[in-house]
Parts: structure tokens; sequence; C-alpha cells
């Protein structure tokens, strides 16, 4: 399908006119959203098999339809720093992006996720040839160990072990816990405060980090 | 966890700042940081707190890409 070329401000003021001007630039929005919508699928629900390009097409069309809902609600927030096309591409990344995520998670209930008390375990060291680095980096577990067992909150513990140890998607959790995602990304960054603030005062930093965590083992 | 990851892990933790913006502020700014980012132009600092989220957050980080990578094809094409 032919989508008429605009400027930023044309884009605008056909999609707040009415009458056939306002159709024409809806119908151009749903064509490149949807695009953008199973260009989303093609990178994140193709590769799994579930899916064959029938219901991509269906998934894409349903995300498209949702964003252009969205981008109308939102077009007063346009402010115009980004082109049109961009700022319109992002609501159909983030609604096929979580839609994905979701259908790949799907059949998967957080709480029957394998229940591991002792933070160590979570950790396994590889193999390291360097004796002084092995310790280096053993001695690193046990700290961020003992902060996820003693500072941390049930609940930050939790989240955390979710998306950093068994790498449940923020959406997944976020759907599990009836929340949003600005809400786990202050949980997460408060419980990331504590473990940084813990290694710094054991003198373990950002300089540190490189020799010990960079391309070595 | 494996190693490779545990040691990207320890880096972000160590990458933590003080104040970093939330989700929503990111998605509202993530377009423009798409396009200057694309256009090779100097960012305000606003758009070096995107950064520093996305570093942290997978899930606007894979958001982020795809983004780049759908206006990136728009530029080549317009080019």
């Amino acid at each position: 399908m032919m989508v008429i070329e605009r400027s930023n401000q044309e884009w605008r003021l056909a999609l707040e006119s009415d009458g056939d001007r306002q159709g024409a630039a809806i119908q151009d929005l749903r064509a490149i959203l949807i695009r953008a919508a199973l260009y989303t699928f093609q990178h994140s629900l193709a590769s799994t098999g579930q899916f064959d390009q029938v219901d991509i097409q269906q998934l894409a069309e349903d995300c498209a339809q949702e964003a252009t809902i969205a981008i109308l609600e939102s077009l007063s927030t346009f402010r115009g720093d980004a082109k049109f096309t961009t700022w319109a591409y992002k609501f159909a990344i983030n609604i096929a992006l979580t839609t994905a995520r979701r259908e790949r998670w799907k059949g998967v209930s957080l709480d029957q996720l394998p229940d591991q008390e002792i933070p160590s375990s979570w950790f396994k060291q590889g193999h390291l040839g360097d004796p002084d680095l092995a310790a280096s980096r053993s001695e690193t577990r046990e700290i961020l160990s003992e902060v996820i067992r003693t500072q941390l909150t049930d609940k930050q513990r939790t989240v955390l072990k979710w998306m950093v140890f068994d790498e449940v998607p923020m959406d997944v959790v976020v759907q599990h816990l009836h929340t949003n995602r600005n809400a786990i990304y202050k949980l997460l960054h408060d419980a990331r405060r504590k473990l940084k603030q813990t290694l710094l005062d054991r003198g373990i930093g950002a300089a540190d980090a490189l020799d010990l965590f960079g391309n070595k083992g | 966890m494996e190693e490779s990851k545990f040691n990207t892990w320890v880096k972000k933790i160590l990458a933590t700042e003080e104040e970093e913006i939330s989700c929503s502020l990111c998605f509202d700014l993530v377009s423009e940081y798409v396009d200057m980012e694309l256009a090779e132009a100097e960012m305000p600092p606003i758009l070096h707190k995107v950064k520093a989220h996305l570093n942290q957050c997978q899930a606007c980080q894979d958001e982020y890409q795809l983004l780049h990578e759908l206006a990136r094809l728009d530029a080549a094409q317009s080019d």
C-alpha cells in the first residue's frame, strides 16, 4: 500500500481534521503501524515456530489497531522533536513486543519457577585459569549473595530472581503482579542501589569491575 | 546464572545512577533519541538519561533496538 509522504505538521493536521482527510491519514497511519508490528513479530515470534504467517499477520493488525487508538489519544503530546513516523512506530513496537513476550510465556507460571532459597546457588562459577581472578569474582558473588539475602525486601528478591536469574520479561512480571513497568523498574533500581553501595563499601568499584568482569575469563 | 551474564550484571550494578528516569519517560523520549542518534546530532543532557535507562532496562532496550532499525531503514529509503 502506498503511504502519502507527510511532514510532521501535515500528519498532525490531517489526523486532527475530520471526514475524508482524516480517514485517509488514519488509513496511512495504520499501514505504517502494521509494518512496525510485523517487523517486531518477525524478530520476536517467528523464530519460535509457535505462530504461522497468518497468525502473525492477524496479531500485527490487532496491535496496529490498538496503537492507532493510543496515538490518536496521545496526539496532543507529540511535540515534533522526532519524525512523526518514528514517534508513531514506538507505540506499535511497544504493543507488539508486549504481546509477543506474553504469548511466549503464556504457559509458564512464575510461582512454579524453581524456588532457590539461598542466593549463592543462583550463581554458577565457571572455571577460571587465573586463581586471583577466580578468588575476586568469588568474593563479589559472596557479597552480592549476602546483600540479596539480608538487605533486599522479599518483593525485591523475588522480582530480581525472576528477571535477572530466570530471565522472565518485565511485561510478564508486570502482568503477574498487576502493576506497571515504572513500579518494577523502581523496585529493581532500589535493589541495584543497595547492591552497588555495598560493593563500593567493600572496595569494589567501577575501575575494578573492568579488571574483574571485563573481557577476561 | 552463567559467568558471562553474571559479569554483565555486576557491571550494570556498578553503572547504577542515583537518579534514573522511569520507563514512561524513556518511552516519551526514545523517538527523539533515535532520530538524534541517526542524525549524529549532539544530545541534550536528558537524552543521556535515556541511554543510561536503556543500559539497565531490557524491555525498553529491546523496543529501542527495533525502533532504531525501522527509523534507519526509513532514513536509508528517503536518501
